[in-house]
C-alpha cells in the first residue's frame, strides 16, 4: 500500500500496469464514488484487465475515504480536483491521461478535464454527470435525506437497509455515516462551485459515458449529447446505479474500446 | 505468523491457512478485534466484517508473502458479485496453494 502526500493530504494509491513487464502504451486513472465507495470498486473489477491490455492504471482512494486521510473538513468538488490533479504532479504524470469516474468521481474527472483539456486524453463518466446547478441541487436533496435519516434514528435505518438491501449494504451503510458524521462532507459537496454550460462545451476530448438502463440517469444522456462535441453513449439494460461493479467485464471493454479509439501512444506514460 | 518465516519449498493447506490467518489477524487488529475464530468455512464478509477496501490491503500482504504468483485481483475480477459476498478463508487458500503449485511446475 502507498501513501502519498498530494498537497497536504496523504492519499491511498494503487498502481498497476502490464505483468510482464512490457512498456505501458497510457495511463488510466481511475477515480471512485461517495460515501461508500473506495478505489476497490476498480482493484478488483476492471483493473487487471486494464493492466493485462497494456495500460498504466492508477487507483487511489478518494480524501475522507477507503485508506486515505479523513480531515474535518474541505469536501468540496474543488477540493477533489486539486488533490486529483496534485497527485498526478506528485507521481510525475504530466501527459494527457484517461480519466475514468464512477458516480461522484465521473465528476470529479470532468472537473479536472474542464480544467486541464491538455492533460486528458479521454473522459469516462460512469452513472454520471458534469457538476451543474441541477447536479448540486439533485446531490444535495440526497445527501441531506439519507443524513437525516442516519442522525435521526441510526439504528433503526440500518436496521431497515439490513432487512431491505441485505446485510453488506448496511454495512457500507455504516461506513458512510461514521463518514458523514465525522467530516462537513454532507454540507460542502451541494456548497461546491459548479462549472458554466461554456465550460462544460469546453471539454472536447472524447466522453464515453456508461448508463445502467434502470437508472434515472439515463435521462441525461440528450443533454450530454447536445453539449458535449464527442459525447459516445453506451446504455446497460437491466442494471441500475451500480453498473460498474455489476457488469464490470462490459464496462471494462466499452472503456478499452475507447481508450484504443483515441490511440494510447500519445498519452503520457511514466 | 511470523513474517520472516520463508514460504516453505511444498506450501500446503495447512502452511497457507495459518500464513493468512495471521494477515487477518493484522487485519483485524486494526478494528480492535483480536479473538475470532478463523478457520477454512469463514467467510470474509459476514464473519469477518471485512470491507473490500481490506481486501485491497490483504492483496498487497499476499503479493509480500508470495510474490506476483498471488494475484488477488485477478482472482476476485473473474468471480461473480455475490461469489465474492460469499468467499469463504477456505476458497482464497485453495486458491494460493494451486496458485503456487501451478507457477512452480511452469
Amino acid at each position: 500500500m502507498a501513501m502519498i502526500d498530494a498537497g497536504g493530504i496523504r492519499l491511498h494509491v494503487q498502481r498497476t500496469g502490464p505483468a510482464d513487464g512490457r512498456t505501458p502504451h497510457a495511463t488510466v486513472v481511475l477515480v471512485h464514488g461517495l460515501l461508500t465507495d473506495s478505489l476497490a470498486s476498480y482493484y478488483f473489477t476492471v483493473a487487471p484487465a486494464f493492466a493485462a491490455a497494456g495500460l498504466d492504471v492508477v487507483m487511489y482512494d478518494l480524501r475522507g475515504h477507503g485508506r486515505s486521510e479523513r480531515p474535518p473538513d474541505g469536501y468540496t468538488l474543488d477540493h477533489n480536483i486539486d488533490d486529483l490533479e496534485a497527485l498526478l504532479d506528485r507521481l510525475g504524470i504530466t501527459g494527457p491521461v484517461h480519466l475514468v469516474g464512477n458516480s461522484y468521481g465521473g465528476t470529479i474527472a470532468f472537473g479536472h478535464a474542464a480544467r486541464h483539456p491538455d492533460r486528458t486524453a479521454s473522459l469516462t463518466l460512469i452513472e454520471s454527470e458534469p457538476a451543474t446547478t441541477a447536479w448540486a441541487e439533485k446531490l444535495g436533496g440526497i445527501l441531506r435525506r439519507v443524513l437525516t435519516e442516519l442522525a435521526h434514528n441510526e439504528p433503526d435505518a440500518l436496521a431497515w437497509i439490513a432487512a431491505n438491501r441485505g446485510h453488506n449494504t448496511a454495512r457500507l451503510a455504516k461506513g458512510a455515516a461514521r463518514l458523514a458524521r465525522e467530516t462537513t462532507l454532507g454540507r460542502d459537496i451541494p456548497a461546491s462551485r459548479v462549472l458554466t454550460e461554456e465550460q462544460i462545451r469546453a471539454v472536447r476530448c472524447p466522453v464515453l459515458g456508461v448508463y445502467g438502463g434502470d437508472s434515472d440517469l439515463v435521462d441525461l444522456v440528450p443533454l450530454q449529447e447536445e453539449l458535449l462535441t464527442d459525447f459516445r453513449p453506451v446504455v446497460l439494460p437491466g442494471h441500475e446505479h451500480s453498473v460498474l461493479v455489476e457488469a464490470a467485464p462490459a464496462v471494462g471493454g466499452h472503456i478499452l474500446d475507447l481508450i484504443h479509439s483515441v490511440g494510447g501512444v500519445r498519452a503520457g506514460v511514466r | 505468523m511470523n513474517p520472516t518465516q520463508p514460504v516453505p519449498a511444498q506450501p500446503t493447506t495447512d502452511t497457507v491457512l495459518a500464513d493468512i490467518t495471521g494477515m487477518l489477524r493484522t487485519l483485524l487488529a486494526e478494528y480492535g478485534e483480536d479473538d475470532v475464530v478463523i478457520g477454512m468455512s469463514t467467510t470474509f464478509n459476514r464473519d469477518l466484517e471485512l470491507e473490500s477496501i481490506d481486501l485491497v490491503t490483504l492483496a498487497g500482504l499476499l503479493e509480500e508473502r508470495y510474490g506476483r504468483r498471488v494475484n488477488l485481483a485477478e482472482f476476485l475480477a473473474g468471480m461473480e458479485f455475490d461469489e465474492i459476498i460469499e468467499l469463504t478463508v477456505g476458497r482464497l487458500v485453495e486458491y494460493v496453494v494451486w496458485s503456487l503449485k501451478t507457477t512452480e511446475a511452469g
